[in-house]
Parts: C-alpha cells; sequence; structure tokens
C-alpha cells in the first residue's frame, strides 16, 4: 500500500496570462486557484510583480515553470534555480513544477521542451537531478509529461514507466496533461489509456488541459485552441483512475474572451464532479 | 561523454542546424518519417525565438517594415540563444546590428534595437525609492550647496543617430510610420521608469554631463561649478535649479544625503 504524497488539493484553476489580469480580478467567477508561468515573474521589480501581489491576494498560485531542464546533461543552472527559490519564497505556492524534458545543452537553449530517450540511464540521470532540486527548493516538485514528435531507437521503457519510476524513485509528483497524452499518443501510436493504467495515482498532484492543433502527418501541442473531444472523454477516464485532482486550463496563444476559458473549466467540473461523487 | 550527453548534443545540433540533418537515434514511422518529426523542432525553435524578439522590439519592427523577418531569421542563425527566458536572447541584436551586413551601413537599425531593449528591461527593472521635491523642502537654503542626489540606478543614457523615439511611439500606439531623421551629431535619449510607466526622453548634453556627476556622489556645489564651466556661468544656477526641479518631477532621484 502506498502512503499518498499529495498536496492538499486546490480544484479548478486557470493558468494567469496578461490578457485576463483585470478581468480576473474583477470577475474571477469558478475560478479557485491560478497557476504561473514562473519565469514570466522570475524579474528584478516592476508592473509584473505588482500584478502577482494582486493576484496572491485573492487566489492560491502554483508555479509552473519552462527552464529548468531536468533532463539536460548540462550542469543544473544555478542561477535560475536561486531566482525560482527567490519567487517562491517570495509567493509561497501551493506547488511548484516543471517538465520531464531538457531544453539545452553545452549552454545553448533550444525554448522546446526536448523529449528525453526512455533509458535506464537518462532515468538515473533525471532522478538524480530531481532529488538535486528538491534539496536546492526544500520541497517536493512536480514534473510534467511532454508532448513529443519523436521517440528513440535505444528506448528501454515506454514514456509512462519512465514517468512513473521518475516519480517514485525520485519522489517527486505528477503534473499529468492529459492533451499531452493524447497527442503523443497519436504521434507515436500508443493506447492513452495505458499510458494512463500506468501511472501511480498517489503521485499525481495536478491535471492539465489545453488544446491542440492537427498538422500534416502529426498532431502539434499548440495550447492555442480549445480541449478537444478525445481529451475531455481521457480526462474522465483519468478522474476515474486518479480521483479529485487539480485542474486547469492552460492556453497560450489565441487568447480567447474569458468567458469562454470560464466555460471550459465549468465543463470540467461537470464533467469529474459526477464520477467523483459516485466513486465516493 | 555519456550517451545520452551524446544524443543531446547531435539533437540540438538538429535542431540549429540551417539544414534538415539524418539522426539515426530517431524512429520515423509510416505517419511521419524521422527527418518530419524532428523538422517540427528545428520549425519551432526559430518561431519561437521569432516571436519573442518581435514582441521585444516594436520599434525595429516599425523601422525595418518588411526587413524585419529577414533580419531576425539573420540573427537567430548566427546566434544560438543561451538564455533559459526566451526574451534575454533581444540583448544581443542590437550588437550584431551593428557589424553584421548588411545592416552596419543603416546605423539607425542599431540605435532602434538598442532603444527597444532599454524600454524592455526598464520595465522590470528593479525597484527604486523615489524622491518627490517635497522630500527635500525641509533643508535650509544654505544647506543645498552641501546636497548630493543620487540618480535611479537603473536610468539609461543612450546615444543615437536617429530619431528612434518616434518610431516606438508610433508602434506602441499603432500610429503611422513616421518619416527618419538621421541626426547630424549623435544625441543622448534618457530611459527610466517612473514608478510602473517607462519613460524616454532627449536630454541635452549639459544634462548629460550633470546626471553622471550626480550619479558619482558630487554636490549641487560641484554641480553647479560645473554647469558654469560648460557655458554662461551667469546662468549656471537658473539652469542647475531647472534640472533638478525636472529630475525630482520626473522621479530620477532614489535618494538624497548632505555633506558634512
Amino acid at each position: 500500500m502506498h502512503i499518498s504524497a499529495r498536496l492538499p488539493q486546490l480544484g479548478y484553476g486557470l493558468g494567469l496570462r496578461v490578457e485576463y489580469y483585470q478581468e480576473l480580478l474583477e470577475h474571477p467567477q469558478g475560478v479557485e486557484w491560478l497557476e504561473i508561468v514562473s519565469e514570466n515573474y522570475m524579474v528584478p521589480g516592476g508592473l509584473p510583480l505588482v500584478w502577482l501581489e494582486r493576484f496572491r491576494e485573492r487566489f492560491p498560485l502554483a508555479m509552473h515553470g519552462v527552464s529548468m531542464s531536468i533532463g539536460s546533461t548540462d550542469p543544473l543552472d544555478e542561477g535560475y534555480l536561486s531566482r525560482l527559490a527567490a519567487l517562491a519564497c517570495r509567493i509561497e505556492p501551493a506547488w511548484i513544477s516543471d517538465h520531464l524534458c531538457w531544453t539545452g545543452v553545452q549552454g545553448v537553449n533550444l525554448h522546446d521542451l526536448m523529449p528525453l530517450p526512455y533509458t535506464e540511464e537518462a532515468l538515473a540521470h533525471v532522478v538524480e537531478r530531481v532529488k538535486q532540486v528538491q534539496d536546492r527548493l526544500g520541497r517536493r516538485i512536480l514534473l510534467e509529461n511532454v508532448s513529443s514528435y519523436v521517440s528513440f531507437a535505444d528506448a528501454q521503457l515506454t514514456e509512462w514507466e519512465f514517468l512513473a519510476a521518475v516519480a517514485e524513485r525520485g519522489d517527486c509528483l505528477i503534473l499529468l496533461d492529459i492533451n499531452n497524452i493524447y497527442v503523443s499518443a497519436k504521434n507515436h501510436g500508443f493506447a492513452p489509456l495505458r499510458y494512463l493504467d500506468g501511472i501511480p495515482a498517489h503521485r499525481v498532484q495536478q491535471f492539465h488541459l489545453a488544446g491542440h492543433e492537427q498538422g500534416e502527418a502529426l498532431i502539434i501541442d499548440t495550447h492555442d485552441a480549445p480541449v478537444a473531444s478525445p481529451v475531455w472523454e481521457l480526462y474522465a477516464e483519468a478522474v476515474r483512475r486518479f480521483g479529485a485532482v487539480s485542474t486547469m486550463i492552460e492556453r497560450d496563444d489565441h487568447m480567447p474572451p474569458l468567458a469562454e476559458l470560464l466555460a471550459e473549466l465549468a465543463q470540467a467540473r461537470a464533467l469529474a464532479e459526477p464520477l467523483l461523487r459516485n466513486a465516493a | 561523454m555519456s550517451s545520452l550527453q551524446a544524443l543531446q548534443q547531435r539533437m540540438a545540433q538538429a535542431v540549429l542546424a540551417d539544414k534538415p540533418l539524418q539522426l539515426d537515434d530517431i524512429r520515423g514511422d509510416t505517419s511521419a518519417d524521422a527527418q518530419a518529426r524532428l523538422s517540427i523542432y528545428r520549425h519551432g525553435y526559430r518561431a519561437r525565438l521569432r516571436d519573442a524578439l518581435a514582441s521585444e522590439f516594436p520599434g525595429l519592427r516599425c523601422l525595418a517594415s518588411r526587413r524585419f523577418n529577414s533580419l531576425l531569421d539573420r540573427y537567430i542563425e548566427a546566434h544560438p540563444s543561451t538564455h533559459y527566458n526566451i526574451r534575454w536572447h533581444g540583448a544581443g541584436l542590437a550588437a550584431f546590428l551593428d557589424y553584421a551586413h548588411p545592416w552596419l551601413q543603416r546605423r539607425e537599425l542599431a540605435d532602434m534595437a538598442r532603444l527597444d531593449w532599454a524600454i524592455s528591461t526598464a520595465f522590470d527593472a528593479a525597484d527604486e525609492a523615489c524622491v518627490a521635491p517635497a522630500d527635500l523642502a525641509s533643508i535650509p537654503p544654505e544647506r543645498w550647496a552641501s546636497l548630493s542626489l543620487q540618480p535611479q540606478i537603473n536610468l539609461q543614457i543612450l546615444m543615437l543617430s536617429c530619431n528612434a523615439d518616434a518610431f516606438r511611439r508610433a508602434a506602441d500606439q499603432s500610429g503611422p510610420r513616421p518619416h527618419l531623421r538621421r541626426f547630424k551629431h549623435p544625441r543622448h535619449l534618457l530611459v527610466w521608469r517612473q514608478a510602473l510607466a517607462v519613460r524616454y526622453r532627449w536630454i541635452t548634453d549639459d544634462e548629460r554631463q550633470l546626471l553622471g556627476s550626480a550619479a558619482r556622489g558630487e554636490t549641487v556645489a560641484t554641480l553647479c561649478d560645473r554647469l558654469a564651466g560648460l557655458s554662461d556661468a551667469e546662468q549656471a544656477m537658473p539652469r542647475l535649479a531647472t534640472l533638478l526641479h525636472g529630475w525630482l518631477e520626473a522621479g530620477l532621484i532614489q535618494s538624497w544625503s548632505l555633506d558634512g
């Protein structure tokens, strides 16, 4: 039997984006928490931090980064970790997350969530770095599964085996991006339910829901469209398996009126709550 | 070198390469071959940097007009990004335009990039205290000579050869593209943040020199002597009073002290 490592649940939230600053403060209907992009607020001062303080007074916040590069073979960026820790100290987030990926090597940053080869070597490397980061930040972090377009010839594990092993051996939590599972499943030809079945429930702290775009041959994770029907179906399956998990809608481009995101958030709630009641 | 490190280096090389490279490490299948899959990352790297730089350099976009995208593409190809924050790749753009063909022949492009970047960095520079005119009201007139005024640490003075400010304003206000005016002699533009608003204005040469003197901690008496040496000695005192009042009103001063 596993003892849950989970942190308290925050309910249903949104990604905090500049476009919605004013409206979210004035009409936050149904938004129970906000996820910030950490790097946008790892700045010395000025307007970003003023807004952040206003939101911090009203909402629980979680920090979500894109630059930790936990899987890179370059040394961990101490400057980055120190700014991340300073921001965490300032806003006391419910948790800090980043991605199970690498973003650069040899000092060059590719500004993308590059997938890892799912090998024992990569697993040992990431687990060691998760421990280092958690020691540095003094808390467990969440790692998110990324959408990917390539897989590697020398892979020894499936993506879900790799993610589960990182979480268990590194003693960290999982941010499960339901859209990313769907995108990668389509791009690599695996069954998304097998993915869910392979994830340890007691490590799942947060869900992301987002939209994608059908490219010529592959599905592209664009975060610029409404959540697609198959992703909603997969979300329901995730709720059945993992129970009440903090959920948020992640939109990064083609920003719609806030009402559209609130409607998606209401849809997530309407889908999850009956399932949770039935399970209770 | 570990095999993971070698793989990451090969993959990074393939993403940065100006032409698609064959990578045997990657599996292709019937839906997309390895090269098509890798091309998503190659394209994404350039597109993200282009988008990030475009939003940091609106004045340059206005000035360079249809050449803007090719300018960015050349910069991105010539200089791989090294900062974790994508926005900071903009830090080197002005220097690139200073020396890279064919843009070095159009000095105004580097000037414009310099102003855009100064505005961008002022936006979220460290917060500083701000001395208001009322804060100095209690200083007796006979002590003013020994007063030192410390300017904001984050203020920037740019030496520009054209009316870059007009292009930035046009970009910010979605106004019509202004006419380019090249100056016979370079002029100085002051960029700073007053509370949360980034501001910029032209300054005269005497004001530039006095700001430098103030930053070195020189007293009002010394500033007055310097001003007297720069122009009409009789006008030094009223000119200094005008400048100091303007600095205080504009929020340029972060602290003050009295000698002795």
